[in-house]
């Protein structure tokens, strides 16, 4: 169903806004089962279409895991897992709640032009 | 990209990050592209590291330990207004001990003891906010802080209680 007659649909496909918030896409793609950087990055682009940088990667789990929201797992060769903490499900929790009330309320609004 | 490469970004980055991601960090761009993107992220990301440091993702500092909590800004504000009115008075006695070689109170208050009046009275509700907000959450921590703060604010005062100013 179109409800933005507006907005020209080959655009948006061009377009098509990805979802750019690094530690939270880290959080729900640990959601899933512990991942090591590479996984993490297929994973996330599965998703939601972001690709996230090698180094913005590394700038949310350094900051997850100051947090205690994510916690490493033994390294396996090169590469080191990362699995999320009880915290950091809580935290992801939250946050996806708030982000459904706000796609609710976006929606219903969107139907209503 | 080739190793070189995925070292030399690397190397961009703050030791004690380095010390901690180093390995896991060149793993993950060597097995990625080497392209303009990935570059410009990875070059990026490291002046973001050296200016907003994770330190290393050190799982042991405690966002609650001590020095934590002092470099909290209601926490040092009010430690440094009391230290900068101790300062003032200091200063003020000691010209006034060179010029005159004797102290005594003054009738017309000048501008020093109005701003030392005005650092010691404003300091009042930022420590009472640093008290409400962090007390429930790490009592032992927030106790010293006060105490601390506490203390800087009996210094500031003991000259002009001692000395009669």
């Amino acid at each position: 169903m179109r409800s933005t007659p507006n907005v020209d649909e080959a655009e948006a496909d061009q377009h098509p806004g990805h979802y750019s918030d690094p530690p939270l896409l880290v959080l729900a793609s640990l959601a899933g089962g512990p991942k090591h950087g590479h996984a993490m990055i297929q994973d996330i682009a599965g998703m939601c279409g972001a690709r996230l940088g090698p180094g913005t990667l590394y700038g949310a789990i350094g900051r997850l895991e100051q947090l205690a929201w994510i916690e490493p797992l033994p390294a396996e060769q090169r590469r080191r897992p990362y699995r999320i903490t009880a915290a950091g499900l809580r935290v992801l929790r939250a946050r996806l709640a708030t982000l459904q009330q706000f796609t609710q309320a976006g929606h219903g609004r969107l139907e209503a032009l | 990209m080739t190793p070189r490469l995925a070292r030399w970004l690397t190397r961009l980055y703050p030791p004690a990050w380095r010390e901690r991601y180093a390995e896991e960090f060149e793993a993950l761009l060597e097995a990625g592209p080497s392209d303009l993107r990935t570059l410009a992220n990875s070059i990026f990301s490291a002046l973001h590291e050296h200016i907003s440091p994770t330190h290393g993702g050190n799982m042991d500092q405690d966002p609650n330990s001590f020095n934590a909590m002092l470099r909290r800004p209601s926490a040092w504000l009010p430690l440094g207004m009391s230290l900068t009115a101790l300062t003032m008075v200091l200063v003020s006695l000691a010209i006034g001990l060179a010029h005159g070689g004797k102290v005594t109170r003054d009738p017309d208050e000048g501008s020093i003891a109005h701003l030392w009046q005005l650092l010691m009275t404003v300091q009042m509700p930022i420590v009472l906010f640093f008290a409400i907000k962090w007390l429930r959450r790490a009592p032992g921590q927030t106790l010293r802080v006060l105490g601390l703060q506490a203390c800087a604010w009996l210094a500031s005062c003991a000259p002009i209680y001692f000395l009669h100013l």
